[in-house]
């Protein structure tokens, strides 16, 4: 079932997962571009703290991704919130 | 009488008639390509989640029981913290200055309303799963994301008999979805209008092909003619995605100013700068585009804060209509539209020239 009805606050629960802890990885990420309407893309590498999100029912989770060895230029932070499927782990890459 | 090469999986799939999926910002143009037989997808990822439910009730009136698709773009990254006014304050003066001297020298006015960048305040994760919630509540034939892997959603969606398609612009992301069960990809590449992958679109279609196992491949990038049509279902893909190739339809919605620009564009009209939004994006050339291409112009701003600055420019623009300065997101293939045609020919046309190609690769007749 879907998670809200629109005025509804979208129920957010936080957590930790140990497998996901101190692993290195990348994120292919992105977002809108707002005055063009369209999706934009932007990649980062880092490491995962195991810190997590997960937004509505079905949980759509977001891990937090830090030390940032890879991020667009310019980009104004040092932690990134990453969709878990959007997210390549470094070393258990074939 | 010869297999109809233009009759594929997705056309099963979908229970259309050509493989063509327009995607589009256009209400009009969906209604005219789904009942034209092919498959039209509306770009909602501005709307809120009235407005969309709003737009597939209109949808609905149209088209009937026809199958039609909603895109949303779902974030892949967000940042920890997005307030947009606290991030303005952080433009440095010598791009507000280059901005403001442009302004002077190009004579361009003020935006007439305010502008739609600052009220609408942005996309986080709260703001899509609420869209995305409208589509699998009206049970939307088909959810498609454009950005962000739309894994999470995929067992309510197929439980409520919704499809869901994801745009991919790397092949290790069509694998990683076609893994988690999508039911089709768009393999997206740099010749696209708009934000896309590195890629081009004959390297990104076999690779997606080669990784993505049983799950339907759709062609996307540069796509404008019957040719592109046939070219891509050579290359191992089910259909074609098009955008650019509506922009200047009838029913489209867009002003005519950047219709007749569309219609007299090529691909050199066309190019892939960051200047508006701090990403690469492909879109026709325009003031804001030279100027930042200029060797005395500051470097140009990441995300989001060139877009911040890009955003009035873009508002004045359209609310004045001044053809010197607006622009529209276009693909490499625009130099094929060359009229404004009604949505139903643009399709019928693509396919009458794809059935030619194949005639002419094969000799054989399609039935």
């Amino acid at each position: 079932m879907p998670s809200t009805s629109p005025s509804q606050p979208l129920p957010v629960s936080a957590g930790f997962d140990p497998e996901k802890a101190g692993k290195r990885a990348e994120c292919d990420g992105g977002g809108p571009a707002v005055t063009a309407k369209y999706a934009t893309r932007e990649d980062f590498a880092g490491t995962l703290t195991g810190e997590y999100v997960d937004h509505g029912n079905p949980p759509w989770r977001w891990y937090l991704m830090v030390d940032l060895t890879r991020k667009p230029e310019g980009y104004a932070w040092d932690s990134v919130w990453c969709e878990s499927e959007s997210i390549y782990l470094i070393d258990e890459r074939k | 009488m010869a297999k109809n090469p233009l009759h594929t999986k997705l056309c099963d799939m979908l229970g259309i008639e050509f493989p063509i999926i327009a995607f589009t910002h256009c209400k009009d143009v969906v209604a005219a390509v789904t009942n034209a037989g092919g498959f039209a997808v509306l770009g909602e990822a501005m709307h809120t989640p009235d407005e969309i439910a709003a737009d597939i009730k209109w949808i609905r009136s149209r088209v009937g029981d026809k199958a039609f698709g909603i895109d949303l773009v779902l974030p892949a990254s967000v940042p920890p913290t997005g307030d947009l006014n606290e991030l303005k304050k952080k433009i440095p003066e010598t791009h507000w200055n280059f901005w403001l001297d442009m302004k002077k020298r190009h004579n361009i006015p003020d935006p007439k309303g305010q502008v739609a960048l600052h009220q609408w305040g942005g996309l986080n994760q709260e703001i899509a799963r609420k869209q995305l919630d409208v589509l699998l509540e009206e049970r939307v034939p088909v959810i498609c994301s454009g950005l962000g892997n739309p894994a999470f959603i995929l067992k309510t969606a197929h439980e409520r008999g919704i499809k869901v398609f994801g745009l991919v612009g790397k092949a290790r992301q069509a694998k990683k979805e076609a893994e988690a069960g999508v039911d089709a990809i768009i393999a997206q590449g740099i010749d696209a209008a708009g934000h896309t992958g590195p890629i081009g679109t004959f390297s990104i279609v076999p690779e997606c092909v080669a990784v993505a196992g049983d799950t339907p491949i759709i062609a996307a990038g540069g796509v404008t003619t019957g040719k592109h049509l046939a070219a891509a279902l050579c290359l191992g893909a089910v259909g074609v995605w098009t955008g650019t190739l509506w922009l200047a339809s009838r029913e489209s919605d867009n002003d005519m100013i950047i219709k007749e620009k569309l219609i007299e564009a090529t691909a050199d009209d066309t190019v892939y700068s960051d200047c508006i939004s701090g990403f690469p994006m492909r879109i026709l050339k325009c003031a804001w585009t030279e100027e930042w291409a200029k060797p005395e112009a500051p470097k140009v701003l990441p995300a989001p804060y060139q877009m911040l600055l890009s955003s009035d420019y873009i508002q004045a623009a359209n609310d004045h209509r001044r053809p010197d300065l607006m622009t529209e997101a276009a693909g490499q293939g625009v130099r094929f539209i060359t009229a404004m045609k009604p949505a139903r020919q643009i399709v019928f046309d693509m396919v009458e020239e794809a059935l030619a190609t194949f005639e002419e690769l094969t000799g054989a007749a399609a039935e």
